[in-house]
């Protein structure tokens, strides 16, 4: 039916001149949307310190700033961490929001829904509000420069209100039988319930990889020893310490654009329905 | 009644270590941010009483009142545009281009700024943008346009930074866009069209209104995210030149972990909630306005 119904509409649907201009634009945004990566990485081979790409000058064997980059400017390490924290942020994140959303949607308790409104007031709070009395916090209590740090502000409510719509799809029927066949209530979450919400869960993982991977003021504020540095923060000390070392620096850039690109490519339908989900659910 | 009560402990129990959490690093430290903004301190000695003088120096000190006219700059530019251009983008690809390979290359493609990081794509635009032979000069040398200083700049640099902001935010919401297109009743279109109605009219008529609540989120996560501007301008042109491209969160960075003001750091990042507490409640009235007319 759906088939038929589209292959109707798509006769319908005529080239006509301005439409073949929204193609146009829509393909040069296209082209903008790529042309500064595919520069990045040509750049990244060579050794000149002009701007320009000098086919003469780029040579795709020659890995010297990438082998500087991930030797001397402890790039390795700090990849090492950003997986680190992006790892433990998706797996902490998606445990403790789907055992909150679990808890608010199918559990009856007092205080419920002030409490859960509350969690949606502090969506609307902007991290770097927050963010001073955490550093003195944690500062006090010898916790800057550790992973627990990088990572435990990550988790915050969204989660939490992402699964919760989602998770009334889940039907109390399910949970009451498996209830009344005495299946014990940690086996009803991780057995049944988990299972049933793994799309919203794949749509959070997308999200919490893209905002800590990406996560840069509270890492370069958090963070003095170089060991515990993420990637975006050395990217960017790379920026300050060779200026116009611009193969280096590009360099650096490809190296922490790799990871997630790669993600991508793999995982891309993930990707593009996660961040949708979370924008119709969300 | 035991069933209640043992529901009720269940459900605390699943709920706990969000909540600690959240009330540990969100809560709680709203409530600090709050106190450390009418006091002196400086993390080696204790909080000191100030009354509302951080709050004083808010609106005389310069680089505060050009962040604030930057950041505002800012999200005036970005949002509106990145909006409308997502939204023009991800109804064109559904409309012409839903059953094409094409089109679902096309959405791929866009989206990859969005996975680089701000860290990433300012490195990259920044030298993209460099005034003596950068990429974006040479090619408008071809047209036979002079080069221009684009971060260096007074005029340019922060429209500069607002072009890459739109470039890495377009995809993301193109994406939430186009799936809220795809779920609109076909038949709504179906009709349309045995009544008549022209291509731009069931554009306008049915799937404008139909998406209300995806624009709202799709401005509000702009405007939120907007307004916590810094990787980008810190990345590209740190601040400058002169206070042209420093932004509010860059004013909060600056006098917490340069100056160790934290009181006076706390004032401003109070302000910036209350910028953004005030501009939801404005955009909340108009949207549900617009929902009732």
């Amino acid at each position: 039916m759906n088939a038929v119904q589209s292959k109707k509409m798509h006769k319908q649907h005529k080239w006509t001149p301005i439409s073949i201009i929204g193609l146009l634009i829509l393909c040069l945004f296209a082209v903008i949307c790529v042309a500064p990566f595919i520069y990045m990485l040509i750049m990244s081979f060579t050794q000149s310190t002009t701007l320009m790409i000098h086919w003469k000058d780029v040579n795709f064997g020659d890995f010297s700033n990438f082998q500087y980059v991930l030797q001397k400017s402890g790039f390795v390490r700090a990849l090492l961490n950003s997986v680190i924290v992006v790892g433990c942020s998706c797996f902490f994140n998606c445990i403790i929001a789907s055992m909150a959303a679990y808890g608010f949607e199918k559990k009856n308790f007092p205080g419920k829904e002030a409490i859960f409104r509350v969690y949606l007031l502090t969506l609307m709070i902007p991290g770097q509000v927050t963010m001073i009395p955490v550093f003195i916090m944690m500062n006090k209590m010898n916790l800057l420069n550790t992973y627990f740090a990088l990572i435990v502000l990550i988790i915050n409510a969204f989660g939490v209100f992402l699964i919760r719509q989602f998770m009334e799809s889940v039907p109390n029927e399910l949970l009451e039988a498996a209830q009344v066949d005495g299946c014990p209530e940690y086996r009803i979450f991780i057995q049944i319930v988990i299972p049933l919400i793994k799309p919203v869960l794949i749509s959070l993982v997308v999200f919490t990889f893209v905002t800590s991977w990406n996560d840069f003021l509270w890492p370069l504020v958090s963070t003095s020893n170089s060991d515990m540095y993420t990637l975006t923060v050395a990217l960017s000390l790379l920026k300050t310490q060779y200026q116009t070392n611009y193969g280096l620096i590009l360099a650096g850039a490809t190296v922490s654009f790799i990871f997630p690109f790669l993600m991508y490519v793999f995982l891309q339908k993930q990707f593009v329905e996660g961040i949708a989900l979370s924008g119709i659910k969300g | 009644m035991k069933r209640k009560t043992r529901e009720a402990v269940q459900g605390i129990v699943y709920i706990l270590p969000s909540f600690i959490l959240i009330l540990c690093f969100c809560v709680i430290p709203i409530f600090m941010s709050g106190y450390f903004s009418f006091t002196n301190y400086n993390v080696m000695t204790p909080p000191e009483f100030c009354g509302l003088d951080n709050y004083k120096k808010l609106f005389t000190d310069s680089y505060v009142t050009s962040a604030t006219k930057n950041t505002l700059i800012y999200v005036i530019v970005t949002v509106p545009i990145q909006t409308i251009l997502s939204l023009a983008f991800a109804a064109f690809l559904a409309n012409k281009m839903s059953k094409m390979k094409s089109g679902g290359f096309l959405r791929s493609v866009m989206f990859i700024p969005v996975i680089a990081s701000a860290v990433t794509a300012g490195t990259i635009w920044r030298i993209i943008y460099n005034a003596d032979g950068g990429l974006l000069n040479k090619l408008l040398g071809i047209f036979h346009i002079a080069p221009v200083n684009w971060l260096g700049d007074t005029k340019t640099a922060l429209i500069s930074i607002c072009i890459v902001a739109i470039w890495k935010n377009v995809g993301y919401f193109l994406v939430i866009y186009y799936a809220g297109i795809m779920g609109i009743s076909r038949d709504l279109y179906e009709s349309a069209k045995v009544d008549g109605a022209t291509s731009m009219q069931q554009f306008t008529k049915i799937t404008i209104p139909m998406l209300k609540p995806i624009t709202y989120l799709v401005v509000t996560l702009g405007i939120i995210w907007s307004f916590q501007v810094f990787d980008l301008s810190y990345l590209m042109t740190g601040g400058g030149p002169g206070k042209s491209t420093v932004t509010l969160v860059m004013g909060i960075y600056n006098s917490a972990f340069k100056q160790y003001r934290m009181g006076y750091a706390c004032a401003q990042a109070m302000f910036l909630l209350v910028i953004i507490v005030v501009i939801n409640v404005i955009e909340d009235k108009f949207f549900k306005e617009k929902k009732e007319a």
